[in-house]
């Protein structure tokens, strides 16, 4: 199958290809780009719907991942989950809005079916995701607790201390642990599912719908 | 290291103090002082040189001394490095230990300025062909390349071989730098294409992958300075390669982190550029803002403002520097 992935990074990148491959439990091909980037939020919402037409009209591509990082925003949750009850603030529900506005105003493509769109959200980055299993106190729920009552239970840059071993990783050693650490939870999808599960769970469940 | 330098009546710099850490990158409009302040490091090395003589702020009187003074700070050795200028003749660079130091080794301060080199790289200079000089050092514009890489080679040969995997990952259609005699006495380089294995020279490639060579060669130094000043590093790259530059010289600046057992190097970088300031935006204490107001130019370190989180919020950090709030931009646009 043909997965663009929009990433922030190539580390981002490698790491978001395995795990959305093991939840497909296939591996995916890459669309002929050099790697879709993008800037962090709030620019990736301004160039979602150019990259989300180009890949629409100009490639053979099938399907199409992004994953950003929660940060200080409210996270998701199944509240936002039904009909016209998406969050104004929440970002997962922000990247649905644009995606499903480019969705309607496409024309069919002429050979392909629609391209198929999975997003997710990672609470509060990708480095606390990568850090389940690792971390015991560094989970969405602590997270979404911080920010309901405070104190923020860690800092984005700790985190990334934590994965990189360094307050300066090089892209080489980011790849390689966010790699490595991907690679880990790819084995058994079951601690992400469950300890990071409101911005993971909708990535796997449009995954699996594929 | 050298914590940092006071300025008084040394060109735009009439009163202000520049932080430094081990690595720095100073943002500013033209004019504010960014060149200025790399400068004083070799001021304070040589403030003899020519071009220091005549260093008086604008509008300043000729009895007003023109100063330079530097911290220089590390583990239990710290001391003050001054010079100055008075009725147009320098006297210094005078290092004065401090009374609580346990090394008194003011030889690592002397060193370290011995061992500074600032560069401003420039593609002419850095295709140039080169006479083949022993001892040849990496001059101010790039210039002398290829001899520092036959040189690396040679003698470093493992070296070369990273340099050459790190350029393949830099600008991929490239794979190896090849050398060329062109004539007697001469040296300079080519690249070879990753596809077909053409030899491509150097006066036919591109601004952007010269200045990417010539960086890659200071990051790749066997013996890199003590301390190096960069102006613009990012001239003439595009965004997407602005990660490894800055990888380069972080690994310049913490060799810890790179798994690298050397001496770090102290770096201090000038931009404009908003793609390459983003790249250092979980480390505001790196970052200095260079502020022009009327004829004086001032420095503050990012981080030492207490509202920094709160102004920047989501917004890259670009976006807050171009708006304005943080300083560091051009008066009346």
């Amino acid at each position: 199958m043909k997965i663009a992935y929009l990433a922030e990074s190539p580390a981002d990148a490698a790491a978001l290809t395995i795990l959305s491959e093991a939840v497909l439990g296939r591996k995916s091909e890459s669309v002929s780009y050099a790697g879709l980037r993008h800037r962090g939020w709030p620019t990736v919402r301004t160039v979602l719907p150019a990259v989300l037409k180009e890949l629409h009209y100009h490639t053979d591509a099938e399907g199409f991942v992004l994953v950003v990082d929660s940060n200080g925003s409210p996270p998701h949750s199944k509240e936002h989950e039904p009909p016209n009850a998406s969050e104004h603030q929440c970002r997962l529900c922000q990247l649905r809005r644009i995606a499903d506005d480019v969705r309607q105003n496409v024309r069919p493509r002429p050979t392909l079916p629609p391209l198929k769109i999975a997003l997710g959200l990672a609470v509060p980055t990708i480095e606390a995701c990568l850090l389940c299993g690792v971390d015991p106190h560094v989970t969405e729920a602590a997270w979404i607790n911080g920010l309901k009552q405070g104190p923020m239970p860690y800092r984005k840059r700790e985190l990334k201390h934590k994965l990189y071993g360094t307050s300066h990783p090089s892209l080489d050693l980011e790849t390689e642990r966010m790699k490595r650490a991907a690679s880990l939870l790819a084995e058994n999808l079951s601690s992400l599912e469950q300890l990071f599960g409101q911005g993971f769970g909708p990535l796997r469940d449009s995954l699996r719908s594929w | 290291m050298i914590e940092s330098i006071e300025f008084k009546n040394f060109k735009a710099l009439r009163d202000t103090t520049l932080p430094l850490s081990r690595f720095t990158l100073i943002v500013g409009p033209n004019g504010s002082g960014k060149s200025t302040a790399l400068q004083a490091f070799s001021a304070l090395h040589g403030p003899g040189q020519s071009q220091f003589i005549q260093s008086r702020s604008a509008g300043a009187s000729k009895s007003t001394p023109v100063s330079l003074t530097a911290k220089w700070r590390e583990e239990g050795n710290n001391c003050i490095i001054a010079v100055q200028w008075a009725d147009d003749s320098a006297s210094g660079p005078a290092f004065t230990a401090s009374f609580q130091n346990r090394l008194q080794d003011l030889k690592r301060p002397r060193t370290a300025l011995d061992r500074c080199r600032f560069f401003a790289l420039e593609a002419g200079a850095i295709a140039a062909p080169v006479p083949l000089v022993p001892h040849i050092q990496l001059a101010h514009n790039g210039a002398n390349l290829a001899v520092v890489l036959d040189r690396l080679r040679d003698v470093n040969p493992e070296l070369f071989v990273e340099l050459n995997e790190q350029l393949g990952r830099w600008i991929p259609e490239f794979d190896q730098v090849l050398f060329e005699t062109p004539q007697p006495g001469y040296r300079s380089i080519s690249l070879r294409t990753r596809s077909g294995g053409y030899r491509i020279p150097a006066d036919q490639l591109s601004q952007g992958t010269l200045i990417a060579l010539a960086l890659l060669t200071i990051a790749w130094l066997p013996e890199p300075p003590s301390i190096i000043c960069l102006e613009e590093p990012d001239h003439g790259l595009h965004p997407r390669l602005l990660r490894e530059v800055r990888d380069a010289l972080y690994r310049l600046a913490n060799p810890d982190s790179a798994q690298e057992k050397r001496e770090p190097v102290q770096v201090v970088a000038t931009t404009h550029n908003p793609y390459f300031l983003d790249l250092f935006r979980e480390h505001p204490e790196e970052i200095v803002i260079a502020e022009k107001v009327g004829l004086d130019a001032t420095f503050s370190r990012l981080s030492d403002r207490s509202d920094l989180e709160e102004n920047l919020g989501d917004a890259p950090l670009s976006e807050v520097w171009y708006s304005g709030v943080l300083g560091g931009v051009p008066a009346g646009t």
